[in-house]
């Protein structure tokens, strides 16, 4: 992820309220999780894994901050429990942030199985996405995502690809 | 000992704006019956009650927070011990009524029935104040000296299975419990949680 789709992110996080970030620490998110450890706006929990990060915005978000998960493609299946027995059967909000490893044009043959899943497991969850590719769309994909996930009461994903995730 | 008796001698120490995050079981209906409130929050799935305790313990550092857990949902998900470490919270009473088993599901043993020291892997994790109770009092000991934010205490209570006789049922589920808690945090604290949108956004 270079530094514009990072600007865009953080752009993004702000105008939509996010004031709590949780992920587990990697590469696609380092840049981006420096940003964020380093600015006061965010309250930062940094998880040991997906798992943890959904319970912990979960609960985050009852007690009145606005949360936003930073979900790798491979944790997203990770997140699938407490997607399900939290946020599915409680009815929860949850904002989802995901570079989309795996999608059409990454080259790294490890990431394939996650063009087979990581959509489909998203529909299966309850929780739309939209799928960014310009930076010059990410600020306002996660507006948009921060406002349905809140009156929907469910998870909604933004899904980052093509030059975004670069 | 106990789990009844132990959450009977708990729920006095307690005041009104005191959070508690449970287990689903056993434990959370003994615990309605004994401390009913909105500032509840009942019925967190195996694995993620430490989970969920941490984003309010976080996103609250002026309440005290209460976990009540068991063996089975923290051993799911151990690693969260160490993500409640590393925040340095001094607001987290995380209690483990371990009764080596999970008895919600049946009560087949679980790790701690066998080798698993939960106090001893508290510690491994970086929660320096962790200890074993095995008596009623020396549980409402060291619980009364983990509240009033008085940093973050690990407690595993080791208890019979088994709970009392005429529990009443629990009649809320998580949409309602999310519901209930979600409107005390917004009275209690003067903010806006629950919004539902109107118009395009």
């Amino acid at each position: 992820m270079d530094i514009a789709a990072v600007d865009a992110v953080i752009d993004g996080l702000k105008r939509a309220g996010v004031d709590f970030v949780s992920l587990m620490p990697d590469s696609d998110f380092s840049v981006l999780q420096e940003r964020v450890v380093n600015d006061a706006d965010f309250t930062y929990v940094p998880v040991s894994n997906e798992a943890i990060g959904v319970g912990v915005c979960v609960g985050a978000w009852l007690s009145g901050k606005r949360p936003a998960l930073l979900v790798p493609t491979s944790g997203l299946l990770v997140a699938a429990w407490p997607l399900t027995s939290l946020c599915m059967a409680w009815s929860l909000p949850l904002l989802l942030l995901i570079p989309y490893r795996g999608d059409i044009g990454d080259a790294f043959w490890l990431m394939g199985p996650y063009k087979d899943t990581t959509e489909p497991l998203l529909k299966v969850l309850n929780a739309p996405y939209s799928v960014i590719s310009k930076n010059e769309e990410i600020s306002s994909a996660i507006v948009d995502a921060q406002g349905s996930t809140i009156s929907w009461q469910r998870p909604v994903a933004v899904l980052l690809t093509g030059e975004t995730i670069k | 000992m106990k789990r009844f008796d132990c959450l009977q001698s708990l729920a006095p120490l307690l005041d009104e704006k005191t959070i508690v995050v449970t287990n689903v079981g056993p434990i959370c209906r003994e615990w309605n019956s004994l401390r009913p409130s909105d500032a509840n929050l009942l019925q967190v799935n195996l694995g993620l009650c430490a989970a969920v305790g941490l984003g309010v313990a976080v996103s609250l550092p002026h309440r005290q927070v209460v976990m009540l857990d068991g063996d089975g949902n923290l051993l799911l998900n151990l690693a969260s011990l160490a993500d409640l470490a590393n925040q340095n919270l001094s607001n987290v009473l995380h209690i483990v009524l371990d009764n080596e088993s999970y008895e919600g599901g049946g009560g087949l043993k679980s790790a701690t029935a066998g080798k698993a020291d939960l106090a001893a892997i508290a510690r491994g994790a970086g929660i320096v104040n962790a200890s074993v109770v095995t008596s009623v009092e020396s549980f409402a000991a060291a619980a009364r000296r983990g509240l009033n934010r008085s940093g973050h205490h690990f407690i595993v209570a080791k208890v019979e299975q088994g709970s009392v006789a005429k529990l009443p049922t629990l009649t809320i589920d998580g949409k309602e419990g999310k519901y209930r808690f979600a409107r005390h945090i917004e009275a209690s604290e003067g903010v806006e949680i629950l919004r539902p949108r109107y118009s395009h956004i």
